[in-house]
């Protein structure tokens, strides 16, 4: 293009950068107000509730349409004690992968797997429900459960929480599921954050004579660690988030116990179970306050994630 | 030395470790006219070819590194002098499609010998990097590192070994009332000094310094080559330099490089007052590089 030597010209492309420049930022400003109005009504559609039970709403086990009396503490319960089976159990199996991945991996075999790791998370929430219901917990009440209960069961203190029957449906279970949904997405974050590490660090470690554990564990981990919780913290907004494969899993029951065998339920779980039956407006808006909890764990969770990560992408820059 | 290093080298040729200078073959190289007093030989180079993939990076090196004393390799950029460097403690193997083939003798054993144990190796020969690694972790744990992982030792000891090794690199005054700060808050210069520090802490023969100073200041670049000079009565020490005036003035031996093989290896005084070969006189003289 020839260069715009008349002001014609330069007026003409002035006016198209000032178009272009607005449009994507109205985009981009949309976004927001999307973000801002699903928050506010939320809150519009909860306020009902919180102003019925007040804070008693966070801590009341009631869960009654026949009487209208609602709570949230087993909702919130289920959603955090499941996360954090999810979380315990599928933390170390992703940073296990993850090392190998990057670690210890043939380079030929480092791409199928890495992809087919991937993959879980392409596989529909509603498919590791029905899976869950027919495959994994059937399993688990006849196999797992039992030996669990008859092992660490009988320990004093941890004990509490592998007592009662093998039910097979339950929280333990929806853990179990929980685990292997975020496993692809932590192993993804950390896969990328090992990769961080400069090689001259690896080598430097190496050259003193370190094994490839002790590089792992006390050199790429510690240089990796605010990247990790952040895709840790990822892995959790998600796992707190989850709904369908939960709600076919967890039992929904409105009930807090201390053994992870016995049934519960979740915020999300809840909401799908429920909103179809909710007849009063009080019910209504007590599954909209559920809603609201949620969004608000999740934000701050996720929130926290998104800084974990830039940090460690500032120290990674300089 | 504190590694016990028996498993692995037979008793006799540990003995014969001292003496292995008069019966040594003839080295290769041309020697420097005068051969009296010269300390005793820590690794000698036979033949070495290093390759990545099907490339032919070095092509048949022979020299000798002699104990006490630092040599230089000097040469331009790709000319294999790194890579001459990685090779000695094998840290090139972290990657696949690099290999060697020939030998590199140290105390008579070849440690290109697939039966060689790599960590020993790499903990008798310790590496500094152009770029400081501080790791993350404080001051003192860095300098502790190495020694962890091969003894235990209780608190007092490591306590005066950690302190030993930062004055040996001469960055004890200004850390010692931080040690459990992290590496990472120092200067570049004194990261690159507690990585000279953590290298020598667990006692190595060999000291391999990879452009130990191109990355700082010339103060910094000051108190390396003074440190070079001081740590030299301690060990064998090899450095790779970029900086011609920094290999005369800081080594005892100098190599020449060029497009992957050895074009001269002399004294360092011989080789910058007088070169045997063109290409050398050229490359010092700054005609080329």
């Amino acid at each position: 293009m020839a260069i715009a030597t008349t002001t014609a010209q330069l007026d003409r492309q002035r006016v198209w950068d000032v178009l272009f420049h607005n449009v994507t930022r109205i985009f981009a400003v949309g976004v927001l107000i999307l973000l801002g109005g699903v928050m506010v009504a939320l809150g519009i559609g909860a306020w009902p509730a919180f102003s019925a039970f007040g804070p008693s709403f966070f801590v009341s086990m009631a869960w009654n349409p026949v009487t209208d009396q609602y709570g949230a503490l087993p909702a919130i319960f289920g959603t955090l004690v499941t996360s954090l089976i999810a979380m315990v159990i599928g933390v170390p199996l992703a940073l296990g992968v993850a090392v190998f991945l990057t670690e210890l991996c043939p380079a030929f075999l480092r791409r199928p797997i890495g992809t087919m790791i991937e993959l879980l998370a392409a596989i529909p929430s509603i498919i590791y429900g029905i899976w869950g219901l027919f495959v994994l917990a059937p399993f688990l009440q006849l196999t797992v459960q039992p030996f669990l209960i008859d092992t660490l069961g009988n320990i004093p203190l941890i004990g509490i929480l592998f007592q009662g029957p093998p039910l097979g449906l339950g929280m333990l279970t929806a853990g179990f599921i929980l685990a292997m949904m975020v496993l692809p997405f932590i192993t993804a974050v950390t896969r990328d954050v090992f990769l961080t590490v400069p090689a001259v660090l690896r080598e430097s470690a190496y050259g003193i004579g370190a094994t490839t554990s002790e590089v792992i564990r006390q050199i790429v981990v510690p240089y990796t660690r605010t990247g990790i919780i952040g895709g840790v913290m990822l892995g959790l907004g998600r796992a707190l988030g989850e709904t369908m494969a939960v709600t076919f899993v967890i039992g929904n029951a409105h009930e807090i116990h201390a053994s992870l065998l016995a049934p519960g339920t979740t915020i999300s779980a809840t909401l799908a179970n429920e909103f179809t039956d909710a007849v009063t407006p009080l019910y209504v808006s007590s599954l909209f306050a559920l809603g609201f909890i949620l969004f608000i764990i999740t934000f701050i969770v996720l929130a926290a994630a998104k800084i974990m990560l830039l940090r460690l992408q500032q120290r990674a820059g300089t | 030395m504190t590694i016990d290093y028996s498993a692995a080298a037979p008793p006799q040729q540990r003995q014969t470790m001292p003496t292995s200078e008069p019966i040594a073959p003839p080295t290769p190289v041309p020697a420097p006219a005068v051969a009296t007093a010269k300390p005793a030989v820590r690794a000698e180079i036979k033949d070495l070819r290093f390759y990545y993939k099907n490339y032919e990076a070095l092509k048949g090196i022979n020299l000798v590194l002699r104990d006490k004393r630092v040599t230089a390799f000097i040469g331009p950029s790709g000319c294999g002098k790194s890579t001459l460097l990685r090779v000695l403690n094998r840290i090139y193997e972290l990657y696949p499609d690099q290999r060697a083939t020939g030998e590199v003798l140290v105390e008579g054993r070849n440690i290109l010998d697939p039966r060689q144990d790599l960590n020993l190796l790499r903990a008798k020969i310790g590496m500094v990097f152009q770029k400081p690694t501080p790791f993350p972790m404080s001051i003192y744990d860095n300098v502790a590192f190495g020694i962890r992982l091969y003894q235990k030792l209780r608190a007092r000891e490591l306590d005066e070994r950690v302190e030993e090794a930062l004055k040996r690199s001469a960055l004890w005054g200004e850390v010692k009332d931080k040690l459990r700060q992290s590496g990472l808050s120092l200067s570049g210069g004194q990261q690159q000094r507690l990585c000279i520090a953590r290298a020598i802490a667990v006692k190595p023969e060999i000291l391999l310094l990879d452009e130990p100073a191109s990355a700082l200041d010339p103060i910094s670049t000051q108190r390396i080559e003074e440190l070079i000079a001081e740590l030299k009565s301690d060990y064998c020490i090899v450095i790779v330099t970029h900086n011609m005036q920094q290999a005369a003035r800081s080594s005892d031996y100098t190599a020449f490089m060029y497009l992957g093989s050895l074009v001269e290896f002399d004294e360092t005084e011989a080789i910058f007052t007088h070169p045997r070969e063109k290409r050398t006189e050229d490359y010092i003289t700054g005609r080329f590089g």
